[in-house]
């Protein structure tokens, strides 16, 4: 696959090919940083370390009209899925943990809207060259430069940016653009081998998982998850932040006599996710829905997919209301076993 | 406050019979972080601090408990629970008193009279947050960041929080143990966040908060740790009949936000968490300040001062001005 | 969307519907028929399966399909009155419809244990998912070495299938041992509860696989008797139930321990289950 360089001068006008194409960008609203449509003439910064939200919204909206119909009335009607799209600024780990969720929904029975949104996307990485203060994607199978599930990865060199496509799509990107790039040089590749082993150093926090999804069943019972829970307050902020969550909820809505079956997020850190009508709760205390979290990621999704549910992005520990921190409880875990 | 002094009160207070555990803080797992730390015995007490980083209202696991069912022959564990509050934090006990959501024989309250809060994202915005251990302290019209040995002094205004700013009550109302002397009270600042929207005309005013409440992702962060938000059946989690949509657009969250704010009125005692934790940062603080303010103006009523006080949405005045309504 | 889309759901027909037992949390059985005839040619399910039923408007429910394939080229579901959707269900009559997805889930090994006895440990309203595979013994006498159903309630106005259970007792290899909680005027049958009836029976473990549903203390008790009788854990099956609403495995919120009951299950043979504490909370 082609790799090709771009100037960092002939940025604005690179965005501007695709500006009208429903391109995606991190912009800063308010005091976070989002995914938002990039306007007309306007140039997305990527000065960022990464989105306070996940871009997982792209392929599994917060809010997603299943299908609409009419009370009395058997006739569905399927939502149009509307147009394709480009994401460009993602970051590795938030790639990745797409690929990691993707298994999931083509687990059996294919989920038609994520994987239909998901191949409307063209998804342009950006690797980080400074990793943030709670990044840990080395440990857990990525890298600040990791390719998977990306269509093109950009890397900063400084002056330009070096462009790598990684799939068919990456290259339709380079080939639109090819009037603007430069064949990448052996200095460019070497500055980027560069780059990218100084970021992966620069990762400050490590989690050791040898051991821990064939373990963590022996620790069922085990007082550490009381202990790790205590300060919980339930709230879905590290689900709903997490790249790999994927957990929701299917409801009808009404009005009048028009409805429709829709989903949206749920998180299995409120009480009502798992609570039967009769009243009774498999998991009925905080304890219990920490747990399960845990094994879900480390456990649970190892057995299913071979793969460790969490990408290290970290967003979980940076926006927990009570320092809950998912590096520190692993520590404990890899303690106790 | 003497952090010997505290961590010794702690450890006496933990090994009383009659206390189950004691709630506090203690210093995160990375950079300027806080945690709530659960105490039951003199070792957990050595992590007990108290500093400028100490945000965190604790009062919230008063009515957060869960119960589990006991098992047949084995009584309720009914010892007290003792909780570390700051001044606004105490006025949530006062307001959980007066409302009956606790007994005032459950809890042991330890005051810690509050120089004023940080805002740990105006401090992480300023100085950079780091994963090495640091320590902030108080020094009179600075703080002192201590880092590596490094001492560097913050002027007092560039990071102290704003609901700090507006502080009426920095030392406890309610206590049973105070820790330290109390604090002089500082001159309050205007309201500027609730001044500002109250020189909007109601449109603006309407396109800020669409623009606010679409950033909302309904996570309930705010709602649980929120000390005043502990109803065991919350409206927005019952679906039967559904009277918020669990579907997230503009209109179900402003149905939400504002609900919230409407159960507040009167009972929410400005400790400024709900903003604190709120991923999208929605400025909700203007928005209960400005209910809180206008119960104070209109009823002349302020919540979590007395703990005789009547609850406000529960009881009428015969002799109520009332001349605001028609 | 032109791919299969497995949350389009399809459409029944109340062909008849009758209450099981009275009172707030009554059952009704509805016995439904595909109203599209490519669907209901098409539909095969086998005995333990599932289906996700429901009102368009309201949501959906998984319940058991409580007949055998063998029974016909029809679907019966026994449901009880609890919430939002099971509310709207029961306000359905017969020559209204209903949404079905499915048939989700694994199944009963029916095939395996042929030869053996069978033995259905059943109480209240777990009878349901356990009476397909009565029926299906019924169709294939010669297959098995014979059905003992045990079978109890708290009263016997909580019995489900109640005209079935005469047929049985003409037969020497099928036998039906109900029971009821509490002393009732006019019962002739046992009085007692079901793990206890259990013990009383004796029955041998030898070349019996035993199947248990029923409320999750029942499911306790006669896992524990099972295991004083004898029975190895691979002998034993049972079904299980959680709170559901894609039941394909997608929104992740069924599952006990490593298993998602709309997927791994809702059939779990004891030696599995023995290791998901979750499973018995």
């Amino acid at each position: 696959m082609s790799a090709m360089l771009l100037s960092k001068e002939k940025w604005p006008q690179f965005v501007g090919k695709f500006a009208g194409k429903n391109l995606w960008a991190p912009k800063l609203e308010g005091e976070a940083m989002r995914f938002s449509p990039v306007e007309e003439g306007e140039t997305p910064l990527l000065e960022f370390s990464n989105t306070r939200i996940p871009p997982k919204s792209a392929a599994f909206p917060q809010t997603e009209t299943m299908f609409r119909f009419q009370l009395g009335n058997q006739e569905i009607k399927l939502p149009e899925l509307g147009e394709e799209m480009i994401l460009m600024g993602i970051r590795p780990c938030d790639a990745r943990a797409m690929s990691i969720v993707e298994k999931l929904f083509r687990w059996d029975y294919d989920d038609p809207y994520y994987l239909e949104r998901r191949n409307l996307i063209t998804l342009i990485g950006l690797a980080c060259n400074e990793p943030g203060l709670n990044c840990f994607c080395s440990s857990v199978g990525g890298a600040p430069d990791s390719t998977e599930g990306l269509d093109l990865l950009m890397v900063d060199l400084g002056d330009s940016f070096l462009m790598e496509a990684v799939t068919p799509k990456g290259e339709a990107v380079l080939k639109e653009a090819e009037d603007l790039l430069e064949k990448a040089g052996s200095e460019a590749l070497k500055s980027r081998e560069a780059i990218t082993a100084e970021a992966g150093s620069k990762i400050r926090r490590t989690v050791d998982h040898k051991g821990i999804p064939e373990g963590l069943p022996a620790l069922w019972d085990d007082p550490l998850w009381a202990r790790v829970s205590a300060s919980c307050i339930g709230c879905g902020t590290c689900t709903y932040l997490c790249p790999t969550c994927h957990c929701f909820d299917i409801q009808d809505e009404v009005e009048g006599f028009e409805a429709r079956r829709c989903r949206m997020w749920d998180s299995c850190m409120f009480e009502e996710y798992s609570l039967h009508t009769s009243g009774h709760n498999p998991r009925p205390t905080r304890r219990e829905r920490t747990r399960n979290r845990i094994n879900h990621k480390y456990n649970y999704y190892v057995d299913k997919f071979d793969v460790i549910a969490c990408v290290g992005c970290g967003r979980c520990i940076n926006l927990c209301p009570v320092n809950i921190d998912i590096v520190e409880i692993l520590r404990q875990v890899k303690e106790a076993l | 406050m003497d952090l010997e002094q505290l961590r010794k009160t702690a450890a006496e207070v933990v090994s009383r019979e009659d206390v189950k555990y004691l709630i506090g803080w203690k210093k995160g797992t990375y950079g300027y972080r806080v945690a709530p730390v659960f105490v039951e015995d003199a070792a957990g007490a050595a992590e007990l601090f108290f500093s400028p980083l100490c945000t965190a209202n604790l009062t919230t696991y008063l009515t957060m408990a869960e119960k589990l069912p006991l098992p047949r022959g084995q009584e309720a564990d009914k010892r007290k629970v003792a909780l570390m509050v700051k001044g606004c934090d105490s006025r949530a006990v006062v307001q959980l008193l007066v409302e009956k959501g606790i007994h005032r024989d459950q809890v042991v309250v330890i005051g810690c009279p509050c120089p004023g809060m940080v805002d740990p994202a105006l401090l992480a915005e300023k100085y950079k947050e780091t994963e090495k251990p640091v320590d902030l302290k108080w020094d009179g019209d600075q703080f002192l960041l201590i880092c590596d040995g490094e001492e560097l002094a913050i002027p007092r205004d560039e990071v102290l929080a704003e609901k700090c700013r507006l502080c009426r009550y920095p030392n406890p109302v309610i206590s049973d143990i105070l820790l330290g002397d109390p604090v002089e009270k500082w001159e309050v600042a205007e309201d500027s966040g609730v001044a500002e929207l109250d020189t909007l005309d109601i449109n603006e005013r309407w396109s800020y908060w669409q623009e606010q409440f679409s950033k909302c992702i309904r996570c309930y962060s705010c709602r649980n740790v929120c000390p005043l938000c502990y109803c065991q059946d919350c409206i927005l989690d019952r679906l039967n009949p559904t009277w918020v949509n669990r579907a997230v657009n503009f209109s179900e969250n402003t149905a939400f936000n504002i609900s919230r704010a409407f159960h507040l009125a009167g009972r929410c005692i400005e400790c400024g968490e709900c903003e604190r934790v709120c991923p999208a940062n929605i400025p909700l603080g203007k928005l209960n300040r400005k209910m809180a303010q206008e119960v104070r103006e209109k009823y002349g009523f302020e919540p979590g001062i007395d703990p005789d006080a009547e609850p406000f949405q529960a009881s009428f005045k015969p002799d109520d001005p009332e001349d605001f309504i028609l | 969307m032109t791919a299969e889309n497995p949350y389009i759901p399809n459409f029944a027909t109340i062909e008849d519907s009758w209450y099981e037992t009275g009172g707030d949390r009554c059952i009704k059985t509805f016995k439904v028929v595909f109203t599209d005839p490519a669907v209901r040619d098409g539909w095969s399910h086998k005995p333990g399966q599932c289906a996700m039923i429901g009102v368009l408007g309201e949501g959906e429910s998984m319940i058991s399909i409580s007949c055998s394939p063998t029974e016909g080229k029809f679907l019966r579901f026994s449901v009880m009155k609890m919430g939002k959707v099971t509310q709207a269900l029961h306000k359905l009559e017969t020559g209204d419809q209903i949404s079905v997805r499915g048939p989700y889930g694994n199944s009963f090994p029916i095939d395996e244990w042929q030869g053996k006895k069978i033995l259905t440990i059943g109480g209240g309203i777990g009878q349901a998912p356990l009476r397909p595979i009565v029926e299906y013994v019924k169709a294939n006498r010669d297959k098995y070495a014979g059905l003992t159903m045990i079978y109890g309630a708290r009263s016997s106005g909580d019995l489900c299938f109640k005209g079935e259970f005469d047929e049985m007792s003409k037969c020497d290899d099928l036998s039906c041992h109900l029971t009821i909680d509490i002393e009732e005027e006019g019962w002739s049958h046992n009085v007692g509860f079901v793990p206890q009836m259990l013990l009383d029976l004796n029955p041998s473990p030898e070349n019996t696989i035993a199947v248990t549903c029923g409320p999750p203390i029942m499911i306790r008790f006669v896992l524990e008797n099972l295991k004083k009788l004898g029975f190895s854990d691979d002998q034993i099956y049972t079904t299980l139930e959680n709170r559901m609403k894609c039941g394909i495995g997608k929104c992740g919120r069924c599952n006990a321990g490593g298993m998602y009951v709309c997927k791994d299950g809702p059939v779990f043979n004891y030696s599995v289950l023995k290791n998901i504490p979750e499973a018995f909370a």
